[in-house]
């Protein structure tokens, strides 16, 4: 009896011990861990892909709720236009989408978490930091490959400190990676100089070893080139009023001759040809020659733009007097007109933005055709960069000729032409605005645009920021607006609540007490 | 077994014991939901900051409500605004002062309803204080930090503070209430020496001078004129001005043009400049006139308007010298001369198919067809055109038509009508139009159509309303225009208003109606019987009732026919 007792207790022991083996063992069955990962060539590629799609993450909660999270993408959108006055809130915008349009923004607010921007940009410390270790691991892995992995994370790492230093002034600079929760630690904001001067590191870095192609067009698009991170330069250098600098990384970009400027219109009167396949072939395919830097979306991966913009319940229209103010409309001949109005940037009769929803002039994508790319730099974009900045250096000549260069493509109408002559620095500063403005509409770049030219020689011209305020604020609350705006702390949007209740070292931005 | 029972009783005992002193002790049960301060709360644990107005809140028995559940709004002030509050009595502490003058002031920084920073306007708050007097918010920017300014008397430090019954407002000073009248304040000033005896004389002067007792009709907002925009039109002293304007030698009198021209600088109602130019038209004490209001850039223009074509240049209010609160008001300074304008009533013709919308689209407008499509029933297309929304979805659009070769436009006005598909049960069930500003008088209304139907059977009967005004007459787009002369045909109420002589180009006249104001009047279109789509509206006459009814005429190439 005892005997059947001891054996019976051995075998269930035995039963349990080798039982126990599998849950002993803590790694996840389903996935790779820290230490099995970075091993081989093929995982850092891995690692470099998950940055660009990390910049395509969908939002996640619920739009108008206080628990949403904005796309990256979508807050591409809204820090670039959203305080500025091509757009216009609509019926479903949501409390805190119309708080930014008319400058009352509070640290509550959902647009001003900037969680989509340090999540790549962690993706990327991670790789700085982990792939140069693959080295001794993969003995097929080469130096000039990680070099270029390298360039590429540096670049987005710079890249998105450029978009958040633009919004938020000071931020945090976080240059390693967050591994795991051990990592975690309160980390002050770092002066917008110091976050420059690292993004300028960063990039002169990226430049030496970044590819000039790698061999297909969807990923000299997509991914970072050489002129990638030339165009991130020169619009890095002219926030900073590095205008040589600037002018220097557009020639590089330039005298590569790899790019230029989609046909749009070629005008001889009474002769009006307009290329069809424009808007085709620059938004509606992408990948064109004028591309530099595009988010590469496509069937498999939609943009957030359709439930953004496409008319059933749209939260962003184009400002009602858009084709009047920006692009204006030839009343005596409907044959002249600008090729990015009506048709190419909104649609003017619903007040559609339609470089993200249509498919031709007139028609518009269906739901799951919402692929348009998210341009961050286009060829026409280094063109009026340089003549920002040959402006600023005093070539009034050379910008001017820029300028009409990107006018003529696109048969910008004469009304909108400003004729100032090449001495007059101020107008043409005016006149590459409101072209850039018809250039870029919608592309994210208006607020940015009008605070560089406003922030310029300390605050000389504030006035356009004021004017720009006064048409884009309800007349309600106008006056208010445009006095907050004169405080330069309100150019910056504030830190977002959850941050600073979790990472103490931060401090709210003064003008939002 | 006896050392047994006695173990267990034993341990019965010791158990009981632990039980029962367990039992004495009080558990703490938690009574309060949440463990958010109120306001009192909040102003208590910030003492250092608040221990001034603290002190207020207690002698003015205040505390005791803002403690308790509620939603308020409270701008709480620091110390120091105290002290300077306290220095302006002339008492050294709380205790010293009058009781009343702190239950005032205090009543004017609570609000009955929660308001963040978010839902401040460069007018009035939207809630009224407790004291009874709104308070208004603006920015101010000192040496390059912008901050909020309420009343023009304090900055707001630290904003949106929420706690457990409402939300927290700082400010660096006392609000003080307004404690005269528009006319008092008026009075107080040398360079409105003018107008105020101009209020004077015509007895306007007292009824600002009274603050009604109820909140209904307490508020007036007054655009003065300065002795100085007087005298830019000339007009240097108070006799000039009555010179000029009173016919009858006696100003009291509701027909003396003075008193008249008192009458048109008064409107009802508490209007900052931020919220005046949230109307387009403010009636005035002069009965049935108008002023209107539009923002230009940044000015707020009085009467500035097209009639007929023509631009009339209007007034601008001096931002600086306007929006002073009163006991009974608000007013603004007017930066000229103004006075109402009397106009004869002028028909108007109307084409209803030249509306902005259209015409910023030059490829369409006067050359093709264009859909103006609501996707849903909150999108409006067009500012001054709008229907009642049609259940089927797809029927709510209107249609611009225009074509030379068509038959169903090809002799209308400039060659072009407007389609909206109506009636129930699926199509648009009212169409709506605002006009252009028509002069005040008395019209008759004619609605000039193509007559068509979607088929044989439709049928389109329709009643028109104007300014809300149901019109004698019924009209029908299905019907065409009877048979006879000019005049056979106006005795009973239709017209030939294109040069083209077919039937189906037809006027019928649905009333006569007598404009109280002028402005932009509101005609509306609703079915009665019937339903189609092919309800094609060229043109809407208003014709005062002593002009020539029938002509002119009007051609395609938008020319008018006078035989």
């Amino acid at each position: 009896m005892r005997k059947i007792l001891i054996y019976a207790i051995l075998a269930l022991l035995m039963i349990n011990t080798t039982g126990c083996k599998k849950w002993l063992d803590l790694k996840p069955q389903d996935g790779i861990v820290k230490e099995e990962f970075w091993k081989t060539k093929e995982q850092v590629k891995a690692a470099v892909t998950g940055i660009y799609s990390s910049m395509m993450e969908n939002a996640s909660g619920t739009y108008g709720q206080p628990t949403y999270v904005p796309s990256l993408a979508e807050l591409l959108f809204v820090w670039g236009e959203g305080r500025a006055d091509n757009i216009a809130t609509a019926t479903f915008t949501s409390r805190d989408d119309n708080d930014l349009t008319t400058v009352n923004i509070q640290q509550t607010n959902v647009n001003a978490n900037w969680r989509p921007f340090y999540r790549t940009i962690n993706f990327c410390n991670t790789l700085i930091e982990k792939a140069p270790e693959v080295l001794t691991n993969d003995n097929t892995f080469t130096q000039a490959q990680l070099d270029q992995y390298l360039s590429e994370a540096k670049a987005i790492r710079a890249l998105m400190y450029f978009y958040l230093v633009r919004t938020f002034g000071d931020v945090p600079l976080k240059l390693d990676a967050t591994l795991s929760d051990e990592n975690i630690q309160p980390i002050a904001k770092a002066t917008q100089a110091d976050v420059l001067a690292q993004i300028v590191k960063d990039l002169t870095e990226a430049e030496a070893k970044a590819v000039t192609t790698y061999g297909d067009v969807a990923s000299d698009k997509g991914r970072v080139t050489v002129y990638t991170v030339n165009a991130i330069l020169a619009d890095v250098y002219l926030w900073m009023d590095k205008y040589a600098e600037c002018v220097a990384a557009c020639d590089k970009v330039i005298n590569s001759q790899r790019f230029g400027l989609i046909r749009g219109a070629t005008i001889n009167p009474p002769v009006y040809e307009y290329n069809d396949d424009w808007f085709n072939t620059l938004y509606f395919n992408g990948n064109s020659s004028e591309g530099i830097f595009e988010l590469q979306y496509d069937d498999q991966r939609l943009n957030p733009f359709y439930n953004l913009f496409a008319i059933n319940n749209r939260r962003w229209t184009a400002s009602a007097d858009i084709m009047d103010r920006v692009f204006t409309v030839d009343f005596t001949n409907d044959a002249n007109y600008d090729i990015r109005g009506d048709g190419g940037s909104v649609r003017a009769a619903t007040s559609t933005i339609w470089k993200y929803i249509g498919t031709t002039k007139v028609n518009s994508r269906a739901p799951d055709q919402s692929y348009a790319h998210w341009f961050f730099y286009r060829y026409a974009d280094i063109l009026l960069m340089k003549a920002e900045a040959l402006n600023e250096l005093g070539q009034g000549q050379p910008a001017l000729d820029l300028i009409y260069t990107v006018r003529t493509r696109a048969n910008a109408l004469e009304a909108t032409d400003l004729t100032p002559s090449p001495a007059d620095k101020n107008t043409i500063q005016d006149f590459i605005l409101l072209e850039r403005s018809r250039e870029f509409c919608f592309e994210g770049k208006r607020w940015f645009d009008v605070l560089r030219n406003a922030k310029r020689n300390n605050y000389q011209r504030l006035s356009i920021l004021l004017n720009m305020v006064s048409i884009s604020v309800p007349s309600n609350m106008q006056q208010s607006a445009q006095t907050k705006m004169q405080d330069h702390n309100c150019h910056y949007l504030p830190v977002y609540l959850y941050e600073l209740q979790t990472n103490k070292l931060l401090v709210q931005n003064p003008f939002y007490k | 077994m006896k050392r047994n029972l006695f173990a267990l009783s034993g341990l019965i005992l010791m158990l009981t014991t632990v039980l029962l002193v367990e039992s004495c002790k009080k558990q703490a049960i938690v009574e309060a939901t949440t463990e958010d301060v109120n306001i009192v709360g909040y102003l208590d644990k910030r003492a250092d900051s608040f221990s001034l107005f603290r002190q207020i809140l207690e002698r003015t028995e205040t505390s005791a409500f803002l403690n308790a559940y509620g939603a308020y709004t409270c701008f709480a002030v620091t110390n120091s605004g105290v002290r300077t509050y306290l220095q302006k009595l002339n008492v050294a502490t709380v205790e010293a002062a009058d009781v009343n003058v702190l239950k005032d002031m205090v009543r004017l920084h609570l609000l009955e309803d929660t308001l963040y920073t978010g839902s401040f306007t460069d007018g009035k708050m939207p809630v009224i204080t407790m004291f009874g007097q709104f308070l208004i918010t603006s920015v101010a920017n000192k040496s390059g930090v912008s901050s909020y300014v309420v009343n023009r008397q304090a900055d707001i430090t630290e904003s949106n503070i929420r706690v457990g019954n409402g939300i927290i407002h700082v400010i660096n000073n006392v609000l003080t209430p307004a404690t005269k009248t528009i006319a008092e304040q008026l009075a107080a000033k040398p360079e409105y020496s003018i107008f105020v005896q101009a209020l004077q004389e015509t007895g306007y002067y007292t009824q600002l001078n009274t603050v009604s007792a109820s909140l209904a009709d307490r508020w007036k907002t007054v655009i003065a004129e300065s002795n100085q925009a007087l005298a830019d039109s000339g007009i240097t002293s108070y006799a000039q001005l009555k010179a000029r304007y009173s016919q009858t030698g006696n100003p009291a009198l509701a027909t003396d043009s003075l008193h008249m021209y008192v009458a048109y600088h008064v409107t009802e109602g508490l209007k900052f400049l931020g919220d005046i130019i949230g109307t387009a038209t403010h009636e005035t004490w002069l009965p049935q006139e108008v002023f209107s209001i539009k923002l230009i850039d940044q000015d707020v223009v009085i009467n500035q308007d097209e009639f007929n074509g023509v631009l009339e240049l209007g007034v601008k209010i001096s931002r600086v010298k306007s929006d002073n609160a009163a006991t009974n008001g608000v007013w603004h300074d007017a930066g000229a001369h103004f006075m109402v304008k009397y106009r004869k009533p002028t028909a108007l013709y109307w084409d209803v198919s030249s509306f902005t919308e259209i015409m910023k689209l030059p490829a369409y407008y006067k050359r093709a067809n264009y859909n103006f499509t609501r996707p849903t029933e909150a999108d409006n297309p067009i500012k001054d055109h709008y229907w009642g929304w049609g259940p089927l979805a797809g029927t709510n659009t209107l249609s611009y038509l225009y074509s030379s070769a068509s038959s169903i436009t090809n002799y209308a006005y400039n060659s072009d009508v407007n389609m909206l598909p109506m009636g129930l049960p699926n199509r648009p069930i009212w169409w709506e139009m605002k006009t252009p500003p028509i002069i005040k008088g008395r019209y008759k209304v004619w609605v000039c159509y193509r007559q068509q139907k979607q088929s044989s059977s439709s049928n389109m009967l329709c009643q028109v309303e104007v300014n809300g005004t149901l019109m004698q007459r019924t009209m029908n787009f299905t019907e065409t225009r009877p048979a006879g002369t000019d005049a056979e045909l106006e005795a009973i109420g239709w017209k030939r208003y294109t040069e083209n002589t077919s039937n189906l180009w037809a006027a019928r006249q649905v009333g006569v109606i007598d404009f109280s104001t002028t402005k932009q009047q509101t005609i509306r279109i609703t079915p009665l019987v019937g339903t189609q789509n092919n309800n094609n509206l060229d043109m809407i006459h208003f014709i005062p009732v002593d002009e020539n009814q029938v002509l002119p005429r009007f051609k395609p190439d938008g020319t008018k026919l006078y035989l």
